[in-house]
Formats: structure tokens, C-alpha cells, sequence
């Protein structure tokens, strides 16, 4: 899974630096790495939904895949894996933690 | 002394419920389905010792508000008062996410009893449940199982049992969601008191008091606390300033903060986490590249066993309706009241026989589904075709539904119960007709020899399927911009882990789709058949235009042919009579009413009839052809090369190319079959949408049957005829 190129993590690499260094969306966090979810911007439609499931500010996240043609990606949360929209992801801001 | 409880089972999606369900009731038990728009309950029966129990199985939800159909449905059904013990299903390999619902059950203060299924993964994960201490902290009794080997089933009817006793004085679990919450919650409960209705009164008003402060709708809707809605402002404004986090979203945080709270007293890990089997095995099937090859190959495997390996049985069925003609035939004389024996072999025996005998495919599919549903497979192949479909405005949870129609577009609208988008869900049905389902492939392989050369066959047969499908793509577009526009829902599905289905849980599910099913030809099926019998037989003509025995016997007598002249000539003879007996029935009196209609699209009365017979089963079309040519008797229902062939020869003779081409085009768009209405009905729980879909499709039929029609007729593509 890791070596799974994901040619939209690799974009996301720029766009983290525009917030707070070490932050970066749900949707740009690469395949393999983990991170920590810090808010919701407030346009993220459904947050009950999110929120339900565990998607809440303090939980770990990891990006498991992305699936082919774009729109989904599948991440794992407390244990379990989700697969939610990348337009969607865009709006939850999260901490990436080291890969190690 | 016996006595009758209602216990609700309630969980997560794919916790385990219905197995848990199944074990408690035992398959033999009468399980009823009440259908409802996306989802439904089942209720089932068992007794535990002398008590009585009713189960009621709730569709599963996260958690208990209203931001989903299937939530609404569980709201409802948990605070419908009567419920003696709620049943907690939850996931105990996850215990965090899944006891997030049990913090909101809990509050209801109905006596509960949480289950720790999946108790075998949990274990693997090296979690460890200190349980005295998760009781104590939800108030009630908690059991583990492995609800797919059965066990710790016992030890749940016992616990059950246990509880059951303690109805009266069951413990009221003390949730603290933090100092501020508990105040704001007190503070609340004060105001909601007094204006509790005794509708409402059998839940406490601290339930309320929760749900008001995340603003869930239904709540907040009910009339009872209509003047409450400044104080309620003033507790969120109060609460929310001090932590700045939003309205929907405290409530589930402070649950998720009390659940890791007492995860962390109750829950250990006793050794390293293993990366899962199941998450290698992902690592593949959801893998960017390989994924959808893999799905692909996948789906062609599912289509192989479904119409290869089910042709033995079907071949047996086949043979079985034959042998009861056989039957019938030899103890029953034509002499004795003709028009019964008629009926019933010729209505009955073919009419519900042409059906049944795609029971083996019926079959074989939904024991596809099941395994590759209960694998957990299903979600991934939505996963890795969501991208696709959604270039067509449909999701990844739409595809395997339409695939399914190629089959059989029953249950394909059936599966579409997966999809939680009400919107593409409806979608997805509407245009799922469009897919060329199996009950077509008799009228192509009728139609496309009689008038194409070898070498274009394969091409047109394709063709026609490839019309279908562009049509559902286009159809999906527009419908999904105009009557179902607006945003999607928020898309979120869990990929549960693989799992080894059983053997069971498979074999049920596929004998549920087949008693559907032969239910179906039971009743509709037997229904229209003979309607169809009546209408293509009655009234009898018995006095003709032309003496035709008189021209038999002249024919016989005329010595200057050969035997085979004869034989031909007396044939033709016989078709011109049974043309005109035909003519004389309702079926030949509706078809000349409404030739003036279908002639701009090339239909005469005789293919009008057969379209209209194709509304009972579109296999109908190819055995009504054979009727009205007086053909190739039993035409619909084997496909034959040799006893196919002289009814082609009279097409050939009758209608062009074009016109050939169009009766397909006609019926791949057309109307489907009434069962597929039924159940369009059925899904969409509304009748005046199944006319709007007959109306449409059928509107969509003649315009593109008409187009291309009149553009062959002017550019005289196909029109000469082959004979």
C-alpha cells in the first residue's frame, strides 16, 4: 500500500504549508502516513455524521488508499475503515504526525 | 406463569445483530419483513423458558438522532413506548466506536443488556474487557459471544433470563458527559418536566434534554417543546462560548471523551497489535491500480456461475414442466372440456413455467451476492467503482445493482437497498429497466438471425445492450439534474473487515430471494397468464371468410403435387385460418385498435399484441410471435435453432430489417415487465412514480423507435425485404 504512488498526495505536499506548519487536510495526507484531526472548517457538510463515527478533533487517522479515478479515499478510524469523499476530507484539518 | 416482553436489538451496522437475531430466533422461525422506504425491521419470535419474546431487528445506525433515513426508522422504533429491554449489539473488536451508541441507548433508562459480539477478534486484537466495570458504568449486564460459531449464546439466554427478573428495579446508569454538560442538562430537564405530554412520557426528560442541546431535529420538531427554544439557545450559547466547538458536534465529542474515559479503565491491550490479514488483503483489492481489473474479473466470474452453472437445473426444470404437459396431455383427452385442457397448458403450464424456469439463475445470483456480500467484498467494489459511476452522477454503491440487471432486473432493484443516498437510490431504479435483463435475450435471439447476416450478429447484439446502457447513463445525468437535484449525501461507508462468511447466513439469504420469487410466479405470473390465454383465444370464430376445409380437401385431392407440395400448401392454408381466428380475439382486436399508433413505428397489429403481451414477461413477445404466425409452437421456450427457423422465414417475409431492428430497440426501452413495476412500486413505495416510470419509458420507447424508424425509412437503411 505504500508504494501506491497516489499522484494527489504528492500535490497535497505544497498545499500543507499554507496552514500551520505540520497541518494539512484530511485530503491531502498521503497514503501510509497518519495524522490527528484538529477542526472542521465550517463549509464540511454532514459534521453530525463525521462526528458519529468518531471523525471528532483529537482522534488519530490514517490514510489507508486512495480509489481509482479520484473521488474516494478510505481512512482508518478507531480501528475501523471508512471510506469517505475527498471533497469532504478537504474540509477536515489534521496534524500529520511522523511516519515513524 | 408466562409471560410476552418486546425486546428491540439495536447496534452498529454490521455488528453482528442479525446474527445474534438468527441464533435467539432459530432459522425455522417466522421472520416478517416490514418493508419501509430504505430500509426495514424484522420481528421475530422465540421462547425463553415460559416467556414469550418478540424480537424486533432495527436497521443499523451510528448513532441515535435522525441525519439518516435508517436513523429515522431506529429513532422511532427505540422511542415507540412498550419496549421491555433493549439489546445491544455492538462490535467488541471496536469497542470505542460502537459503545458511542451505547452512551445514547443508555440514556433512554429502558432496562438493557449489551452484547460483545465478534468476542474471537477482539481477542486476536489483544483487547481485554475488565467487564464488572464496564456494567457497573452502563448500569446493565454485558455478554460476550461469537454470534457466527453460536457462541456464548447460552450464557445470553441466561443473562437475558436474568434481566428479564429485574424489569422493576433495573440499575439507571450514571453518565457524566462533564461538569458544565451535567449542569446544562439539569438545567434543561427543569424546563422540559412540566411540558412532557403523556405521549412522550415513558422517556426521561434528560433524553431530551441531550438531544436539544445538539439541535437533532427530530426532537427539536416535536410539538411539546415548541416554546422552549430560547432557553435551549441560552444553555448552547453558554456551553458552546466556553469550548468553541459547534452545536451538532459537542454532544458527540463529549461522548467520545466519556467512552475513551472509560476505555481506559476498562479496556486493555494485552499484546502488540497485528496488522490484519484483512488489511493485506485490501492492500490488493482496493489498490489504485489493480482494483478495478481485479473487480472486473470478479463480476465475469459472478455472471459464469450464475448462467453457467445454473443451466444443469434449469435444463432439469425445463424437463419437469415438460413431463407434467406430457402428463396431462395423456390423461386428459382433448375431447374433455377443450378450453380448460387449453388453459391449462397452454396459459398455465408455459405461462408460469417460462418463469420458474429461471429460478436456477435466480438462485445461483443471490448466492453470489450473499458470498460476496457477507466476504465483505461488496464494499469494496463500490469503493473502486465510485469514481467512475460518479462521472455519470451516479456512486460506487450504484454499480452493482445495475450489473445485476443484466439479469434479472428484480432483484437488481431489490439490491439497490444498499444505497443510502435516497436520491441516487431512486435514481438507480428508475434507470435500472434500461439494463437489457435476461427475459430480452429470447427476442433477440429470435429476431437478430431473421434478419441480420452472421457477420453482423454479434455487432447488433451488442449493440442493443450498449443502447441500453448508454440510455440508464444519459437517463441517470438528466434525472440527476433535474427531479433529483441538489447536493449529494455525505458519503460514508464503512469497509467492514473481511470476515469467512457461513455456510448458513448464505444459504438463508438465497432461499428468502427464491421463495420471493416463486411467490412472484405464483401470483402475478399465474395471473396475467391466463388473462393473456383468454385474450388470445376468446371470442372463438366460428364461421370464417373462406371455406379453408374445402381448400384442404382440394389441396389433398389435387394429384399433380408432390407429397411435400401438399404438405406445404396445407400449412399455409391452416396459418391463413389461424391468422384470422387470431384476428377475431381480443388480443387481434386490440392489436388492429392500436395499429394507427405503432405504424409510424413500423409495427403491425400482429408485433402491436406481442409488445403488449411483453408487459407480463418479456419472453411473452417471442411466444405471442409464434402464436399469431401459427409457428414454431413453443417458440418462447426453448431457443432452438431448427424450430425457430420457419417462424423466422415468416418474419422475413413480413417486415424488413428496419422493422426487425426497431421491435428490439422497442423492447429494450419499453415498459419493463409488471413485476419489475411491482417491485419499482414496491421500492419507491409510491404508485404514482411507478406510472411515471411506465409512462416515461414507454414515451422514451416510441420517440427513439420512431426516430430511428423514420430515418431508416428516408435514408432506406434496411428496408427491402430479405423475402
Amino acid at each position: 500500500m505504500n508504494d501506491d504512488k497516489a499522484p494527489a498526495g504528492k500535490a497535497g505536499e505544497s498545499a500543507c504549508n499554507v496552514m500551520n506548519p505540520g497541518e494539512c487536510t484530511l485530503a491531502e495526507l498521503p497514503v501510509g502516513e497518519t495524522g490527528i484531526v484538529i477542526s472542521m472548517k465550517p463549509s464540511l457538510r454532514g459534521r453530525k455524521k463525521f462526528a458519529d463515527v468518531g471523525i471528532v478533533p483529537g482522534t488519530r487517522l490514517e490514510m489507508e488508499a486512495h480509489a481509482p479515478f479520484g473521488g474516494l479515499l478510505r481512512i482508518k478510524v478507531m480501528e475501523s475503515s471508512l471510506s469517505i469523499h475527498r471533497d469532504d476530507a478537504a474540509n477536515i484539518i489534521i496534524r500529520r504526525q511522523d511516519p515513524s | 406463569m408466562s409471560r410476552k416482553y418486546r425486546i428491540v436489538l439495536a447496534g452498529n451496522p454490521n455488528c453482528g445483530k442479525t446474527t445474534i437475531f438468527n441464533c435467539l430466533t432459530g432459522a425455522r422461525q417466522h421472520v416478517g419483513n416490514y418493508p419501509g422506504v430504505t430500509v426495514e425491521s424484522k420481528t421475530g419470535e422465540f421462547m425463553l423458558g415460559e416467556d414469550e419474546i418478540e424480537l424486533i431487528d432495527i436497521p443499523g445506525v451510528y448513532s441515535l438522532s435522525s441525519s439518516s433515513p435508517e436513523e429515522g426508522v431506529a429513532f422511532e422504533e427505540l422511542t415507540k413506548p412498550g419496549i421491555d429491554l433493549i439489546m445491544n449489539v455492538i462490535d467488541s473488536s471496536i469497542p470505542q466506536r460502537s459503545l458511542y451508541l451505547s452512551t445514547q441507548l443508555a440514556e433512554l433508562h429502558i432496562p438493557m443488556l449489551i452484547v460483545f459480539n465478534m468476542s474471537d477478534e477482539a481477542k486476536r486484537k489483544g483487547l481485554k474487557f475488565n467487564i464488572p466495570k464496564l456494567q457497573s458504568y452502563f448500569g446493565c449486564s454485558i455478554v460476550q459471544t461469537v454470534g457466527s460459531r453460536g457462541d456464548g449464546i447460552d450464557k445470553l439466554k441466561t443473562a437475558l433470563a436474568e434481566s428479564l427478573l429485574h424489569l422493576e428495579d433495573h440499575d439507571v446508569p450514571k453518565l457524566t458527559y462533564g461538569a458544565d454538560v451535567d449542569d446544562a442538562i439539569h438545567e434543561l430537564v427543569q424546563w422540559i418536566e412540566p411540558a412532557m405530554t403523556d405521549r412522550v412520557h415513558h422517556i426521561p426528560a434528560r433524553f431530551f434534554a441531550i438531544k436539544l442541546l445538539e439541535k437533532d431535529t427530530c426532537v427539536m420538531r416535536l410539538p411539546e417543546f415548541q416554546n422552549l427554544d430560547a432557553i435551549i439557545d441560552a444553555q448552547i450559547t453558554h456551553l458552546y462560548a466556553r469550548h468553541a466547538i459547534t452545536a451538532e458536534t459537542f454532544m458527540a465529542d463529549c461522548r467520545y471523551a466519556m467512552i475513551s474515559g472509560a476505555c481506559r479503565d476498562a479496556i486493555s491491550f494485552t499484546q502488540e497489535r497485528r496488522r490484519e490479514i484483512s488489511d493485506k488483503i485490501d492492500a490488493v483489492v482496493t489498490n489504485q491500480w489493480v482494483g478495478l481489473p481485479l473487480f472486473f474479473v470478479i463480476m465475469y466470474l459472478m455472471f459464469w456461475f450464475t448462467f453457467t452453472c445454473a443451466a444443469p437445473m434449469t435444463a432439469g426444470i425445463e424437463w419437469m414442466f415438460a413431463w407434467i404437459q406430457g402428463l396431462i396431455e395423456r390423461f386428459w383427452s382433448p375431447d374433455a372440456q377443450p378450453v380448460l385442457r387449453s388453459l391449462l397448458i397452454d396459459g398455465v403450464i408455459h405461462g408460469v413455467g417460462g418463469v420458474v424456469v429461471f429460478l436456477p439463475n435466480i438462485l445461483f445470483l443471490f448466492l453470489a451476492i450473499a458470498f460476496l456480500e457477507d466476504t465483505g467484498y461488496m464494499a469494496r467494489a463500490a469503493f473502486v467503482m465510485d469514481g467512475i459511476m460518479r462521472k455519470f452522477d451516479l456512486q460506487g454503491k450504484s454499480f452493482v445493482p445495475l450489473v445485476l440487471g443484466f439479469g434479472c432486473n428484480v432483484p437488481a432493484i431489490m439490491a439497490t437497498r444498499s444505497i443510502e443516498s435516497e436520491r441516487d437510490r431512486r435514481t438507480t431504479i428508475l434507470v435500472l429497466p434500461l439494463m437489457s435483463c435476461g427475459a430480452r435475450l429470447p427476442i433477440y435471439v429470435l429476431l437478430v438471425p431473421a434478419f441480420f447476416a452472421v457477420k453482423y450478429q454479434a455487432f447488433i447484439m451488442f449493440l442493443i445492450y450498449a443502447i441500453g446502457v448508454a440510455f440508464a447513463m444519459v437517463a441517470a445525468r438528466i434525472l440527476k439534474s433535474t427531479l433529483f437535484k441538489g447536493d449529494g449525501e455525505v458519503y460514508l461507508m464503512e469497509l467492514p473487515p473481511y470476515r469467512v462468511p457461513t455456510a448458513k447466513s448464505i444459504l438463508l439469504h438465497m432461499w428468502d430471494r427464491g421463495v420471493m420469487y416463486l411467490k412472484k410466479a405464483g401470483t402475478i405470473i399465474l395471473g396475467v397468464s391466463v388473462l393473456l390465454f383468454i385474450a388470445n383465444n376468446f371470442p372463438e370464430k366460428k364461421t370464417f371468410d373462406a371455406d379453408y376445409g374445402t381448400q384442404m380437401l382440394a389441396v389433398a385431392a389435387d394429384t399433380s403435387l408432390t407429397a411435400a407440395e401438399q404438405a406445404a400448401a396445407v400449412r399455409h392454408i391452416e396459418n391463413m385460418r389461424r391468422a384470422e381466428a387470431a384476428e377475431y380475439t381480443i388480443s387481434g382486436r386490440v392489436g388492429k385498435f392500436l395499429e394507427p399508433a405503432f405504424r409510424p413505428i413500423g409495427f403491425d397489429w400482429r408485433v402491436t399484441t406481442a409488445a403488449i403481451g411483453a408487459l407480463a414477461a418479456k419472453e411473452v413477445f417471442v411466444s405471442q410471435l409464434g402464436i399469431l404466425y401459427a409457428e414454431g409452437e413453443g417458440a418462447g421456450d426453448d431457443e432452438n435453432e431448427d424450430q425457430q427457423e420457419p417462424l423466422r422465414q415468416q418474419l422475413r417475409r413480413a417486415y424488413t430489417p428496419l422493422q426487425g431492428f426497431c421491435m428490439m430497440l422497442f423492447c429494450l426501452l419499453s415498459i419493463p415487465c409488471l413485476a419489475t413495476l411491482a417491485i419499482i412500486r414496491k421500492e419507491l413505495n409510491s404508485w404514482k412514480w411507478m406510472f411515471l416510470e411506465a409512462a416515461g419509458l414507454f414515451a422514451l420507447a416510441y420517440v427513439t423507435t420512431l426516430i430511428v424508424y423514420q430515418i431508416g425509412l428516408l435514408l432506406k437503411i434496411g428496408t427491402n425485404h430479405l423475402l
